[in-house]
């Protein structure tokens, strides 16, 4: 998915570079293949044509500072160097006098310079400065005499000519931009919407396997108290509700987002029994490390099973270093078989077998003794 | 819980006198009264301040020291202490694991939790008073879960005994796990302690710890390295 985003951006840039490149070189190709020979053909006053030829240069020099700029992928300054072009315009055809003489190389050849100075900006500023520049070829053809019918056609041939083609190029670039920039967004959306989607598949997938393991407890014990089935004086019914109690506030410990996880699930269990009367002593040295949830789910549910059955009192201790962690508990041991049995079916069904934690538990007669112990391998 | 052995030797002779040092009276007054149950100890002072108790009773043998007096935390009139030469053993409320290493590294030598009760109390005074170590569980985890770089190199049948001591507080129920004698799971939790006289600053009471120990043959000189500088200060061994 970040590789399509970053594609996608990349052909948006791609695209773009393309028709800057485009753009830079119509401009100075014009400038050095049509408008130089017109200006260096022309037979005019040797005054007049150093002042052309000095407009060409100033004109060049424009060119140059705006093509840089926009192969830099950066956008050239648009209303200074756009002035600077006008004043380049007024100037020729100030100097060359008749706006139809061959020597009037900026009728044609500046427009294309507007089009790289307001390159990505709006279309409306390209149509006002085609229009200051139509403006101003207007003022010389009044200014030197030439108001037949045929010199205004000529004019507003002149006018289209110079003017439709760079319209067209720099509302095709535009429009071509905007393609891409929709492309990518596009793009980006649907990989958030996917991602999004994986990530609500994965939360429900959760929900699931946490259901999944409460179900065999929890919902077996409220079903037999719903049917009449189990006695609640009964006190091995009550003991698989503890049982099944001390799970769900487990597993609902384990998705909240705290610091220390396995710390706040094991403390949720002591709550617990301490809520039902077990005096319980909750001990922790070192900080865990980050330990993914099937690892403490296999550290903490074989305590908090042995936890349901404790009576008397408890010692829970924790001791954590960066590559151990071991959990114990500690309670007396009373006459008796064990009533859940060793804790082993527990941690193994909650378990995929291989996370490398090992459960002990033993009864001495003094004491009976839980203890899970992972290390990093 | 378990009585200690090698305390329980020292019957002979005159009693040992403690001088408790507390800023709150009814703790005084509740160790005055789990010692005085024990007639191989005598409470020769108490009083809140370490300086005026030790010049009332300057025989004192064990010092029983709250390391919080008055608000603020006696670390450095600790190390002063064991400096000295005096057998301080820390009696607390603040068993975060730092605060216990802090107190041997200052020389304490015994670490005690307030909620760890008479025996543990009894049992630490008395084997303070010979120079030998005693651990109760709430120090055995601050020492197997020490997480300081430089921390003593302790053998893996000491960090277990340390573990389990800490997790059961029976040593019976400690030997039954590992298979070997509570003397021995007694022997590694002491060895583990003895270690720590190499961690913090060198003071009396560690090089004390450590000559009784390798005289009980508790360490051999060799697996405690610089043992030599420290002990033959104080007390040739033989």
């Amino acid at each position: 998915m970040a590789t399509d985003l970053v594609a996608a951006g990349a052909v948006a840039d791609a695209s773009d570079r393309a028709a800057r490149i485009g753009a830079v070189t119509i401009a100075l190709a014009w400038h050095l293949a049509i408008a130089l020979p017109e200006l260096l053909g022309a037979g005019s006053a040797p005054a007049a044509t150093a002042v052309i030829a000095a407009a060409w240069l100033v004109a060049a020099a424009v060119g140059v500072v705006a093509g840089v700029r926009l192969l830099r992928g950066g956008l050239p300054s648009a209303w200074g160097l756009t002035a600077v072009l006008l004043v380049v315009d007024a100037v020729v055809f100030v100097a060359v006098g008749q706006p139809f003489a061959p020597a009037n190389w900026a009728w044609g050849g500046l427009v294309w310079f507007f089009l790289l100075v307001l390159w990505r900006r709006p279309v409306g500023w390209l149509l006002a400065v085609l229009g200051a520049h139509a403006a101003i070829a207007f003022a010389a053809l009044l200014a030197s005499g030439a108001h037949a019918p045929a010199d205004l056609t000529r004019y507003a041939m002149y006018v289209y000519g110079v003017s439709s083609l760079p319209v067209a190029v720099f509302v095709g670039g535009a429009a071509l931009a905007a393609l891409a920039r929709n492309r990518a967004g596009t793009a980006t959306a649907t990989a958030a919407v996917e991602a999004e989607r994986v990530a609500a598949e994965q939360a429900r997938a959760d929900r699931q396997a946490r259901l999944g393991l409460v179900s065999g407890t929890a919902e077996e014990v409220l079903a037999a108290l719903a049917a009449g089935d189990a006695d609640p004086a009964d006190p091995e019914v009550r003991r698989r509700c503890v049982l099944a109690a001390a799970r769900l506030r487990r597993l609902i410990a384990e998705s909240d987002d705290v610091p220390d996880p396995l710390l706040h699930e094991l403390r949720a269990a002591a709550d617990l029994a301490e809520r039902n009367g077990l005096p319980i002593e909750l001990v922790a040295v070192g900080a865990p490390p980050e330990l993914p949830v099937e690892v403490r789910r296999r550290l903490a549910d074989p305590v908090a099973t042995a936890l349901a059955d404790a009576r008397a009192w408890a010692r829970l201790t924790v001791v954590a270093g960066p590559d151990e962690v071991v959990v114990s508990l500690v309670t007396p041991d009373q006459d008796g078989p064990d009533a859940t049995g060793p804790p082993v079916g527990d941690g193994g069904a909650a378990g995929n077998g291989d996370a490398p934690v090992e459960l002990e538990h033993e009864r001495d007669g003094e004491i009976r003794w839980t203890q899970t112990r992972w290390r990093r391998t | 819980m378990d009585a200690d052995q090698m305390a329980q030797d020292v019957t002979e002779g005159p009693p040992i006198g403690v001088a408790i040092v507390d800023d709150h009276p009814v703790v005084i007054d509740g160790v005055r009264t789990w010692l005085a149950g024990e007639p191989r100890l005598r409470v020769l002072a108490t009083g809140d301040d370490p300086d005026a108790v030790l010049r009332a009773a300057p025989e004192a043998e064990v010092v029983l020291l709250d390391l919080r007096l008055h608000g603020r935390m006696a670390i450095d009139k600790l190390a002063e202490l064991s400096a000295a030469g005096r057998r301080v053993v820390v009696y607390s409320e603040h068993t975060d694991p730092d605060t216990m290493l802090a107190a041997l590294d200052a020389g304490a030598v015994a670490f005690l939790a307030k909620h760890e009760g008479r025996e543990h109390c009894v049992a630490t005074v008395l084997a303070a008073a010979s120079d030998r170590p005693y651990v109760p569980p709430a120090l055995a985890g601050a020492m197997v879960g020490d997480p300081r770089p430089d921390r003593p190199a302790l053998s893996d049948k000491e960090r277990e005994a340390l573990l389990l001591w800490f997790q059961s507080m029976s040593k019976a129920s400690v030997a039954r796990r590992m298979r070997i004698s509570e003397h021995t799971v007694k022997q590694y939790v002491d060895r583990a302690r003895i270690k720590y006289t190499r961690a913090g600053r060198p003071a009396a009471t560690k090089a004390a710890l450590l000559a009784r120990a390798i005289e009980d043959g508790l360490v051999r000189p060799e697996e405690i390295g610089i043992y030599r500088s420290q002990a033959s200060t104080d007390r040739p061994t033989p």
